[in-house]
C-alpha cells in the first residue's frame, strides 16, 4: 500500500506543479494549458461521443494488429528456433528486414492496401512481428536437451514436442517479445493514423493540431498513455494467471 | 556381509535372460570417437552402476544406450525406459502433478490420477501436488524427475548422476530412498555417477569407464536391504579402494 500512495502522491504533485506552472502567466494558455484544461476537453470529447469513437478506432486496430503480428511471430519462431534447416533459409531474409524502422514502411503499405483498416493493421502487425519472433527464437533455441529427451521417453514425440515441450519452454522469452510487440503496437497505431483515418487516438492527435487545439491534444496524448499503460498490464496480468509458474525463480 | 573377498571379474559373458545386451557400442563426435567398443549387459532387476572421472564420456555412454545420441554397434534395450538427469528437466510450467502425469497420455483421466496418486504418495509429494517445480528444493525435484520416469512404467531406468546436484546429506536421504523403491518395484537401473561410495552402496554391480571404455567391473557382496553402516564397514572401504586404484589406472 506504501507503493500505492507514493505513486498517487508523485503524480498529485506533477500536476499541481504543471497547472501552477501554466497559470502563473510565464507561458501562453493556449499553447501549454494547465491539466484542468485538458480534463475539460477530455471530458468534451467524452460528452461528443469522440472519445468512445477514437478509444474504440485504436484499440480495435491495436489488438488486431498486435494478435496477427504476435501468432505469426510465435510460430514463425518456434519453427526458426528449432529446425535448423528451415532458420538457414528463413531468418537471413527477416535479419535483413528487422534493422527498418516499422514506421519506415507506413508509406509503402499506404500505396498497397489504401488508407484503410487494413493497410493500418497490417504495419502494425509487421512492427510486432519482429519483437516477437526474435525472442520465441531464441527462447526455442535455448530449451535444455534433456527437456526434449525427457518428453521422447515419455512418449511425446516429433511435431508435438513444438507444442507440449518448446513452446511452454520458451514462454519466459515469448512474453518479453510480446511486451515489447505491446508497446511497438501503440506507436504504430499513432504513426498510421497520422498517415491518415477517420477515427482513432492518433487521428484526434492531427486533427486537434490542425485546428491548434493543443489542450484536445493533450488530452488524446494522456489518453494514449493510459492505453498503452493499460495494455501492459493487462498483458502481464493476463500472462501471470494463465501462468503462474512465469512469476517463480528457478529451482533452489 | 563381512569383510568377504571381493570378486572381480573382467571381460564378457553372455547372460541369457539379459535386460540389457551391448555389444562395441562406439560414439563418433564427427571424427573423434568417444566410446571405443563397450560391452555390457544387466539382468531383469539388476543394479548396474557406471563409474568414471568427470568428463571421461559415461554421460555419453547413457544418451547412446538411451538413443538420444548417434551410435554404432549391437544395442538390445526395451522400448520403454525411463530417464533421470542430473539437472532434474522437470518441466517448470509443469506443477508436480502435471510433471508426473506428463507421460500418461495413452491412459484414460481415472487411470491417469490412479497412477498420478500413487506416485505422489511413493515420492513423499502428496502435500506439494500443486506445486511448481520453482517451488522445489533440489531433492523434492529430483523425486518428480523420478516419479515422472516412473510413471508409464518402464523396463529399465536410465539414471545420469541424478543425485550429483544435491548437498551430500540430502544425496545420501536420497540414496536409501532410491534403494526403497527399487526394491518395491524391481526395475533394472543403469546408474551413472562419480561418487564411487554412491555404486557400491546402490548396485549389484559396478563397471568402472575411463577413456571411452569399459576397465573393470566388481560384484558388489553387500546384501539387501543396505543401510548407511554399510559405507564403514571394511569390506565397504576396501572394494571403494580397489575401484579407485582401477580409476588411476594402478
Amino acid at each position: 500500500m506504501a507503493r500505492l500512495t507514493r505513486m498517487t502522491l508523485s503524480i498529485i504533485l506533477f500536476l499541481i506543479a504543471w497547472e501552477g506552472i501554466a497559470r502563473s502567466g510565464l507561458t501562453l494558455i493556449s499553447l501549454f494549458p494547465p491539466p484542468t484544461r485538458v480534463l475539460a476537453a477530455l471530458i468534451e470529447m467524452a460528452r461528443s461521443g469522440e472519445l468512445v469513437r477514437d478509444v474504440r478506432a485504436s484499440v480495435w486496430r491495436a489488438v488486431l494488429g498486435f494478435v496477427l503480428g504476435s501468432t505469426v511471430g510465435i510460430a514463425t519462431g518456434i519453427v526458426t528456433g528449432r529446425i535448423a534447416s528451415v532458420s538457414n533459409y528463413l531468418s537471413p531474409i527477416i535479419q535483413l528486414f528487422r534493422p527498418l524502422p516499422p514506421v519506415a514502411i507506413i508509406p509503402l503499405v499506404i500505396v498497397w492496401f489504401g488508407i484503410g483498416e487494413v493497410s493500418k493493421v497490417f504495419a502494425i502487425a509487421f512492427a510486432v512481428f519482429f519483437p516477437v519472433w526474435i525472442n520465441s527464437h531464441a527462447g526455442a533455441r535455448e530449451v535444455p536437451q534433456t527437456f526434449i529427451w525427457s518428453a521422447g521417453t515419455l512418449g511425446v514425440k516429433g511435431f508435438r514436442v513444438l507444442w507440449r515441450v518448446i513452446l511452454p519452454a520458451a514462454l519466459p522469452f515469448v512474453v518479453a517479445g510480446l511486451r515489447t510487440g505491446v508497446s511497438l503496437a501503440f506507436i504504430m497505431v499513432f504513426v498510421s493514423e497520422l498517415a491518415g483515418a477517420s477515427a482513432g487516438v492518433g487521428y484526434q492527435i492531427s486533427v486537434s493540431y490542425l485546428a491548434y487545439r493543443v489542450d484536445r491534444m493533450m488530452a488524446a496524448l494522456v489518453l494514449l498513455g493510459l492505453l498503452g499503460a493499460a495494455a501492459d498490464f493487462l498483458l502481464t496480468g493476463l500472462t501471470w494467471r494463465i501462468f503462474p509458474w512465469l512469476r517463480l525463480a528457478v529451482i533452489k | 556381509m563381512a569383510d568377504l573377498p571381493v570378486a572381480q571379474t573382467r571381460g564378457y559373458q553372455v547372460m541369457e535372460g539379459a535386460q540389457i545386451q551391448v555389444r562395441g557400442l562406439r560414439v563418433r563426435y564427427g571424427q573423434n570417437e568417444v566410446i571405443h567398443g563397450v560391452d555390457l549387459q544387466a539382468n531383469d532387476g539388476e543394479f548396474v552402476a557406471i563409474v568414471g572421472k568427470s568428463g571421461c564420456g559415461k554421460s555419453t555412454l547413457l544418451h547412446a544406450l538411451a538413443g538420444f545420441i548417434e551410435r554404432e554397434g549391437e544395442v538390445q534395450i526395451p522400448e520403454n525406459v525411463g530417464v533421470v538427469f542430473q539437472n532434474y528437466a522437470v518441466f517448470p510450467w509443469l506443477t508436480v502433478r502435471g510433471n508426473m502425469n506428463f507421460g500418461l497420455h495413452a491412459m484414460n483421466a481415472t487411470e491417469q490420477e490412479g497412477v498420478v496418486e500413487r506416485l505422489l504418495e511413493m515420492t513423499g509429494l502428496s502435500a506439494d501436488a500443486a506445486k511448481y517445480p520453482a517451488q522445489l528444493s533440489g531433492g523434492q525435484a529430483q523425486r518428480v524427475a523420478l516419479g515422472r520416469a516412473l510413471a508409464p512404467d518402464p523396463d529399465v531406468l536410465l539414471m545420469d548422476e541424478p543425485f550429483g546436484a544435491l548437498d551430500m546429506y540430502t544425496r545420501e536421504k536420497m540414496q536409501g530412498w532410491l534403494l526403497d523403491i527399487w526394491e518395491k518395484q524391481s526395475k533394472t537401473v543403469l546408474f551413472v555417477t562419480h561418487n564411487i561410495e554412491e555404486a557400491i552402496f546402490l548396485a549389484d554391480r559396478v563397471l568402472v569407464f575411463g577413456n571411452g571404455r569399459i576397465l573393470a567391473e566388481f560384484c558388489v557382496p553387500f546384501g539387501r536391504p543396505r543401510t548407511d553402516k554399510l559405507k564403514f564397514i571394511t569390506g565397504f572401504i576396501e572394494l571403494k579402494k580397489q575401484i579407485v586404484d582401477t580409476m588411476e589406472g594402478n
